[in-house]
């Protein structure tokens, strides 16, 4: 597969690490001497330039390539790199973007990407995995959010739903298993079908039960108390967002005053603090031993290391390291904390899950195997007007129905009327015998 | 270097500091030459009812020649922008010239119970400011011109001299923001309505004509209906202008317990609306997001005031035996009502009331309707953000590093408005204090029966701009009895009131004058 990497930075390092191998790679910098040592230690080909730039573009090939991965720390210029792409071929692309707006343009379909991966948020799923929250990614919101298409990794302790027929599983209520993925193998379920640990699943769900099967798939046997962070930063804040999110009560500790006013204005849910952290006295104020965990993402991994071992001998059981640079985690680690957490790592890494096997998130985009259709029941579809159970089996699912602005989640009961927007999952080869049909 | 004639009264004019006079004049006369044509109302009326209209129409040519002259004066400034210094002197100096005109017509009809002329002063400050508070001791011996100019007052005064002006005035246009956010009450955000300055003055006034209709086809509608005998059109109109200005001037000697019960509680409504933000009104009514209402803070804790001091009140007068049934409640909620939105409409003489009544009704006096509406005193949105700043002061006692930003309402409140606010109380009561000590000792000096309830009940009346007070200045009572000093006093407190205090002080300070 022939690929593209713009932006040789660490993220963009470690792209190329993991595809250079299998794959035909070109990569595109504005630094030339970055460019000139990465030649050393990988047979890739490189293009100087601003990714930005149409006529860069041409020259790194990207009307033959397959996939372009835009992974510059500047998320404009990243979406600029992608706009291009999509017009100049047909080639699939990546972006890499920090602020949280786009993401969620990306998740109503505002802008054409087909997948964008943001560090920050990733990092903070990280830690939520860590602490036994289960990692979960919105792919997809319909609506104006009524509808969400989430993603779970479904963890070994999840006893509750774990091999068990859905039907009878005691799922949460407005909610639908869309999609299981198991051994790359993507299936659509059916009532017997039961969840294993290490499943991926696509649950197509209301917010609100969006935040139940968050609950249900937790791996803790009760409810997470609260978090310390340390740092309230771009990675704080997005770690702190995501364990307010799921009902965690955070502490932020942040030596900056106007940042920490800034987040203590963003976030209204979280207890923020001004000071460095390093205080004994006032860790012991805040009974930091009483924290579930805490974690320490200050971009000075010195200071990280320094907060980390204090706040561990102040009795936190479980100290967790946000760090950017491989050299940093074993320090952390020698040192005592107990997890570290690689930044760039995590975003490269959803990156190259992506690269390798596309399908996942291509069932929010342009699909190959299977597809989500948004469609409005005609008024004389054949499937109208009856009960779901019984339309004859076209490998499809019916995740939601949106009547008169208000979303539903049909049971087999439930029937289509028409005018109603229906959010469909469709194998793809039958997904224009779904749309014609209805 | 020689001076050309148009350098010349610019320079004299500036002053020697950095506040530019010359413009600020500028832009009093450019207004006051309008506010000659509000004369033409109450002319009207006397042509209506056969009463003399030559003192109404003497003071519109007066008012607008003196207007002009200042206009002429500072010929030179025409069209300056009006800055933040200018601003506050341009609002202090309006707010004490407009009323001395307003006060002309008292005085050229021969008004006996006005003739002196800081009497007829008093009147036209307690009229233009909403206060309510009135020297008059027989309402029903002025004609019905003049009692209309009285009302007039209230209800040109209520929403804003200035916000008027700034909405048909096209030379307002540039800087009339810092004038506009001087004199709408309140810490108000203006950009709610997602409108330049000047669309939203006109969109407040647009509102506030329209429920000033309202209000007077609704009164006048019991008097058709025959369910108030007591009520006309010319009556209607008189207390819809009081009421949505929230002011108190009545054109009756016993004030609103001169109507039938029906027309009371209609009068209650009015004073609840037209306590509540006009912003907030205008994204309700005109915008049609009644769910706002929801939300809002200022509006819940506004409601919260208004039952607890109705239920203190309706307690006391239980217990008292004053009054029973139907009459007992709505005595209590509308003594309540009136007092706290700082109307000062009565249906009691409350000041005959037990001490607790007498003590709620001082206290509810400090409390005042939301910001945004033509309410005066400390407003409900201040007593909010005093409530939250004390509740962040008891967290931070405990954790020091704790960073909590103060919201009302989902919003963050800026660290200078909370700031300004707790400033803005301090100075609140200490010229209440002051006030009630400086009335005392001239009652002293020239032995009025003034109690010391009496005095602090004064001071507060005005400087919330109620207006009744208790003793002798009670609901039923005049302030005729003052002295001169007095008098001017509490006409400077009620113009303190109005303008929120801060622009007046401002003036007060060496650093305004000063490059």
């Amino acid at each position: 597969v022939r690929i593209v990497v713009v932006g040789a930075g660490q993220i963009g390092r470690t792209v190329i690490e993991r595809l250079h191998g299998e794959h035909e790679l070109t990569v595109v910098d504005l630094d030339a001497a970055r460019l000139n040592a990465l030649t050393y230690r990988y047979d890739v080909r490189t293009v100087q330039g601003n990714g930005a730039s149409r006529r860069v573009l041409q020259e790194a090939g990207v009307p033959e390539a397959d996939l372009v991965i835009a992974t510059t720390a500047r998320d404009e210029a990243n979406l600029v790199a992608a706009m291009l792409v999509k017009r100049m071929s047909g080639a699939r692309t990546i972006v890499r973007a920090t602020n949280a707006e786009y993401l969620d343009a990306w998740r109503e379909r505002e802008i054409d990407v087909n997948f964008m991966v943001s560090a920050e948020l990733e990092t903070a799923n990280a830690v939520a995995r860590v602490v036994g929250l289960p990692a979960a990614r919105m792919t997809d919101s319909f609506a104006d959010g009524q509808v969400q298409i989430v993603e779970f990794d479904v963890p070994r302790e999840a006893n509750r739903v774990v091999r068990r027929p859905l039907r009878s599983a005691g799922l949460p209520r407005d909610s639908k298993v869309a999609a299981v993925v198991r051994a790359e193998r993507m299936v659509l379920p059916r009532g017997d079908t039961t969840l294993e640990p290490g499943d991926r699943i696509l649950v197509i769900a209301s917010p609100a039960a969006a935040h139940e099967w968050a609950r249900l798939l937790t791996s803790r046997d009760r409810p997470l108390e609260s978090v310390a962070i340390f740092g309230a930063g771009a990675v704080g804040s997005a770690v702190a967002q995501v364990l307010l999110d799921r009902g965690v009560r955070v502490r932020l500790i942040e030596i900056d005053p106007e940042r920490a006013r800034a987040v203590a204005e963003a976030l209204p849910a979280a207890d923020v603090f001004e000071s460095t952290g390093l205080e004994p006295e006032f860790l012991d104020r805040m009974r930091i031993d009483q924290s579930a965990a805490a974690v320490f993402c200050m971009h000075d991994d010195a200071k990280n290391l320094h907060a980390a071992i204090l706040a561990k001998l102040h009795g936190v059981s479980l100290a967790i390291g946000v760090i950017d640079d491989p050299v940093s985690a074993a320090i952390l680690e020698r040192g005592g904390v107990d997890v570290t957490i690689n930044l760039r790592d995590v975003a490269a890494e959803e990156m190259i899950r992506f690269a390798h096997d596309p399908r996942v998130r291509q069932i929010a985009t342009v699909g190959t195997d299977f597809e989500v259709l948004d469609i409005t029941v005609r008024g004389d579809s054949e499937l109208a007007n009856r009960p779901l159970h019984e339309l004859a089996d076209t490998s499809s699912l019916v995740g939601a129905i949106i009547r008169n602005g208000a979303a539903t989640f049909p049971h087999r009961d439930d029937v289509l009327r028409p005018g109603d927007r229906a959010i469909v999952f469709v194998e793809s080869r039958r997904a224009s015998i779904v749309e014609r049909a209805l | 270097v020689t001076a050309t004639a148009g350098q010349l009264p610019r320079r004299v004019l500036a002053g020697p500091g950095g506040v530019d006079l010359g413009s600020a004049i500028d832009l009093v006369g450019g207004v006051l030459k309008w506010v000659g044509a509000a004369f033409l109302v109450p002319a009207a009326v006397a042509v209506g009812y056969g009463e003399p209209v030559w003192p109404f129409l003497a003071s519109a040519v007066i008012t607008s020649a003196v207007g002009l002259a200042l206009d002429a004066l500072t010929g030179s400034k025409r069209g300056t922008a009006v800055g933040i210094r200018e601003g506050f002197i341009v609002i202090a100096m309006i707010w004490l010239v407009v009323p001395a005109f307003g006060a002309l017509p008292f005085l050229l009809g021969d008004v006996a119970q006005l003739s002196n002329p800081v009497d007829a002063y008093f009147e036209s400050v307690s009229g233009f400011t909403a206060t309510g508070a009135t020297v008059l001791t027989d309402i029903e011996a002025l004609d019905h011109s003049m009692l209309l100019w009285r009302q007039l007052t209230h209800w040109l005064g209520g929403m804003g001299i200035i916000v008027l002006a700034i909405a048909v005035l096209p030379r307002l246009r540039i800087g009339g923001r810092h004038l506009f956010e001087r004199e709408l009450a309140g810490p108000t955000e203006i950009e709610r309505l997602g409108a330049t300055i000047r669309q939203t003055a006109r969109r407040l006034w647009r509102l506030y004509v329209a429920l000033t209709a309202v209000a007077v086809l609704l009164l006048a509608a019991t008097g058709w209906t025959g369910l108030d005998p007591a009520m006309d059109l010319f009556q209607a109109v008189c207390q819809a202008f009081s009421v949505m200005a929230l002011g108190g001037y009545s054109s009756q000697n016993e004030s609103a317990a001169a109507f039938a019960p029906v027309t009371q509680w209609l009068l209650v409504a009015f004073m609840v609306l037209a306590g509540v933000n006009f912003l907030r009104l205008w994204v309700v009514l005109v915008q049609r997001r009644p769910e706002v209402v929801l939300r809002d803070e200022e509006i819940r804790l506004y409601s919260a005031f208004l039952v607890f001091g109705a239920v203190l009140l309706a307690v006391e007068l239980l217990a008292g035996a004053v009054t029973r049934g139907e009459a007992t409640v709505r005595d209590a909620v509308f003594q309540s009502v009136s007092i706290m939105t700082t109307t000062g409409f009565a249906t009691a003489d409350y000041a005959t009331w037990g001490s607790l009544a007498a003590t709620t009704i001082l206290l509810l006096m400090f409390v005042g309707a939301s910001a945004g509406s033509t309410s005066g005193s400390i407003k409900v949105v201040r007593h909010l953000l005093l409530l939250k700043i004390v509740r962040r002061e008891l967290v931070q006692a405990v954790h020091p590093e704790a960073v909590k930003p103060v919201r009302v309402s989902g919003a963050v409140v800026t660290e200078r408005a909370l700031r300004s606010t707790i400033v803005f109380v301090l100075l609140f009561l200490a010229i209440f204090a002051l006030a009630a000590i400086l009335l005392a000792l001239d009652a002293e000096r020239t032995d009025i029966a003034l109690g010391a309830f009496d005095a602090f009940a004064a001071s507060a009346a005005c400087l919330t701009n109620v207006g009744p007070a208790f003793g002798f200045a009670g609901p039923y009572g005049s302030y005729a009895p003052f002295s001169d000093a007095s008098t001017l006093l509490l006409s400077g407190l009620m113009w303190l009131g109005r303008l929120e205090i801060i622009p007046v002080v401002v003036l007060l300070t060496r650093g305004y004058w000063r490059v």
